[in-house]
C-alpha cells in the first residue's frame, strides 16, 4: 500500500517535472523571438547598408554555410578542448593555492591582496606576454586561459574552504582523521556545494579569457571565426559566431555547472528535493 | 568494552583574548574511576566545554595535565570520543556513512565494520533510517547518530558536550534515557557536560559543580539513586535541589562587585 502510494507520487512528480521543464523555457523563447523580430524590423527600415547591418536570415545562412563546411563543429571542438584542458589545469593549481592560503594563514594573508588584484586583471592584457613567451601556439592560448581564470578560481576556492564549520574538522580529528585523510574525507565534501559554485565562477573567467585570446591570435576556434568574419567584412559571420559563443556558453553553464550545483545542494538538503 | 580511569591534575586554561588574557579554568582536580558516569554542571561561561576539549586532547591545558589509565594524554585520540552540542554529524554522508566514519579512518575491515555499524544503528533505534540523509532527520535523531558514531568506536572514555541542549524538552528527556540505557549496557567511563541541573542529576553518578569563571570545582555530589532513573525519583529531585543551591550561591557570588582583598 505505502509503496504503491509512494510510487504514484513519484510518477506524478516526474510528469510535473517534464511539463515544468518546458514551461520555464517559454519566457526565454519569447524573448529570443521578440529580439529577432525587432532586429528584422530595424533591418527593413533600411537605415544602414545591409553589409553593415545584416538581417537574422543572413546570419542564419552564414552559420548554415559554416556548418555544412564542417568549420563550425571543428571550431566548437577546438575551443572546448582548449577550455577543458586550460580550465582543468587552472582548477588543480587553484585548488593547491587555495588550500595553502587557508592552511598557512600567514602565507594566505601575504598572498591574498595579490591574488585579489590579479583576479581583476584583464586577461587580454596577458596576451602580449603570452605571445612573446609561447609564440602563436596552443600553449599561448592555454596560458591565457589558465592565467585568466587561476586567480578567480583560487579566491573562490579559498572562500569555499573557509565555509567548512570548524566543528566538523574537530569531530573528524577526534575520530582519528588527519592530514590528507581529513582533507579528502571532510574538508572537500563539507565544502562541495561551495566548491562547485567556485568552479562555476572560474569557468566563466576561463571562457572569457580563451575566447578573447582566440579573437586576437588563434587559427582555429570560435574566437578565430569571429575575427575571420571581420577580416572578410563578413558581418553575418561575425554576428553569427557571437551568437554561437553565447549559446555554447549558456549550454556549458546550464548543462554542466548549474546541474552539478543543484545535485550537490539537493544531496545536502539545501534545496527542496523532488 | 572496558572503560578507563581518568585523572585531571591541576588543570588550568588561559586564553589570550582581544581584551587581554582570560582565565577559563583554574586548578581542576578530578579522579574518575573505570565505568563511572560523571556530570559536570555549571553556569554558562564557566569553561566546562573547554575542560571537555582538554580531556579530548583538542585543546592543550595551560597548566596541569590529564592522565588516562595512568598515562598522560597528548592530542586527540579515538579512545576519547566527543559528542558535540550540535552533534557535528556530517551532512554529506547518510546515517550509515556517519556511523562508520571512524571505523573507516581506523581501517577496520569491511565485514567487521558492517557488523558493528549494524549493531549500533540498532542500539540507537535508527534501523529504518540507515540510509536517510542527515537533513531528513529530527534533532533528536541526529544526536542518536552522533551517539552511535561515538560508541561504535568503543572508546575508553565518552565525552559529551551539552549534547541535548538544542533539543526540545521531550526529546531531551527521551535522549537522557537513551544515554542512560546505553551506559548501563556498556559501562563506558563517561564525562557529561551540561548547564541543566536536572540533566546532571538524572544522569550523573557524581555531579561536579563548577564555579563561574574562572571555573573551579565548587562541589562534588555523590548521587546513588538507583538506575534507571527518571526526573521524578525523589532522590533525583533532592540532588537537583542541592545542586541548584550550590549553583545559585555561585551565581550570586559571581554577580557581586569584587572588592580587591
Amino acid at each position: 500500500m505505502v509503496e504503491s502510494a509512494e510510487g504514484s507520487a513519484v510518477m506524478r512528480g516526474r510528469e510535473r517535472g517534464s511539463r515544468s521543464r518546458f514551461r520555464h523555457l517559454v519566457p526565454m523563447v519569447l524573448v529570443a523571438a521578440a529580439f529577432v523580430g525587432i532586429w528584422e524590423i530595424i533591418v527593413r527600415l533600411n537605415i544602414w547598408p545591409r553589409f553593415l547591418f545584416p538581417s537574422p536570415v543572413d546570419v542564419a545562412i552564414s552559420l548554415y554555410d559554416l556548418w555544412t563546411r564542417a568549420l563550425l563543429l571543428r571550431a566548437i571542438a577546438a575551443t572546448l578542448v582548449r577550455l577543458s584542458v586550460g580550465f582543468l589545469i587552472s582548477l588543480v593549481l587553484g585548488a593547491i593555492l587555495a588550500f595553502l592560503m587557508v592552511h598557512f594563514q600567514t602565507f594566505g594573508k601575504g598572498i591574498q591582496p595579490y591574488v585579489l588584484g590579479l583576479q581583476t586583471f584583464p586577461s587580454i592584457a596577458w596576451v602580449p606576454l603570452s605571445l612573446i613567451w609561447f609564440g602563436f601556439s596552443e600553449a599561448a592560448l592555454l596560458f591565457v586561459t589558465i592565467i585568466g581564470s587561476l586567480f578567480a578560481v583560487t579566491v573562490s576556492f579559498a572562500d569555499a574552504l573557509r565555509t567548512v564549520p570548524p566543528v566538523y574538522l574537530k569531530a573528524a580529528r577526534n575520530m582519528g582523521s588527519d592530514g590528507m585523510d581529513l582533507i579528502l574525507r571532510v574538508t572537500v565534501p563539507a565544502a562541495l556545494p561551495h566548491l562547485i559554485s567556485a568552479a562555476k565562477i572560474g569557468w566563466s573567467f576561463a571562457w572569457r579569457s580563451l575566447i578573447g585570446a582566440e579573437v586576437i591570435f588563434a587559427t582555429v576556434g570560435l574566437g578565430f571565426l569571429v575575427n575571420q568574419g571581420r577580416d572578410a567584412l563578413n558581418l553575418p559571420q561575425v554576428i553569427g559566431m557571437m551568437v554561437v559563443i553565447l549559446i555554447v556558453g549558456v549550454l556549458v553553464d546550464r548543462g554542466v555547472f548549474s546541474r552539478t550545483q543543484e545535485w550537490a545542494s539537493r544531496r545536502r538538503g539545501l534545496l527542496p528535493s523532488g | 568494552m572496558k572503560g578507563a580511569t581518568l585523572k585531571l591534575v591541576m588543570v588550568g586554561k588561559r586564553f589570550k583574548g582581544k581584551a587581554g588574557p582570560t582565565e577559563a579554568l583554574r586548578d581542576i582536580n578530578l579522579e574518575i574511576s573505570e565505568g563511572e558516569f560523571v556530570t559536570i554542571v555549571g553556569p554558562s561561561g564557566c569553561g566546562k566545554s573547554t575542560l571537555l576539549n582538554i580531556v579530548a586532547g583538542l585543546e592543550e591545558p595551560t597548566t596541569g595535565w590529564v592522565a588516562m589509565n595512568g598515562h598522560r594524554v597528548h592530542g586527540p585520540g579515538a579512545d576519547r570520543i566527543v559528542v558535540f552540542q550540535d552533534g557535528a554529524v556530517f551532512p554529506w554522508l547518510d546515517v550509515w556513512g556517519n556511523i562508520q566514519f571512524g571505523l573507516r579512518v581506523a581501517g577496520v575491515p569491511r565485514r567487521e565494520r558492517e557488523a558493528r555499524v549494524k549493531e549500533y544503528i540498532r542500539m540507537v533505534q535508527l534501523e529504518k533510517f540507515a540510509h536517510a540523509r542527515i537533513h531528513e532527520l529530527s534533532g533528536g535523531m541526529r544526536q542518536r547518530v552522533a551517539l552511535a558514531r561515538a560508541l561504535v568506536l568503543r572508546p575508553s572514555v565518552l565525552l559529551m558536550d551539552e549534547p541535548f541542549a538544542a533539543l526540545d524538552v521531550h526529546t531531551r528527556e527521551e535522549m537522557q534515557s537513551v544515554v542512560q540505557d546505553l551506559w548501563l549496557r556498556s559501562k563506558t567511563t563517561t564525562l557529561f557536560v551540561t548547564h541543566d541541573v536536572r540533566e546532571a542529576a538524572v544522569l550523573g553518578g557524581r555531579i561536579v559543580v563548577l564555579s563561574h569563571r574562572p571555573g573551579t570545582v565548587s562541589a562534588v555530589l555523590t548521587n546513588n539513586a538507583p538506575r534507571p532513573r527518571t526526573l521524578e525519583d525523589p532522590e533525583v529531585v533532592e540532588q537537583i535541589r542541592r545542586s541548584n543551591e550550590i549553583l545559585k550561591a555561585e551565581v550570586q557570588w559571581s554577580n557581586q562587585p569584587k572588592v580587591p582583598l
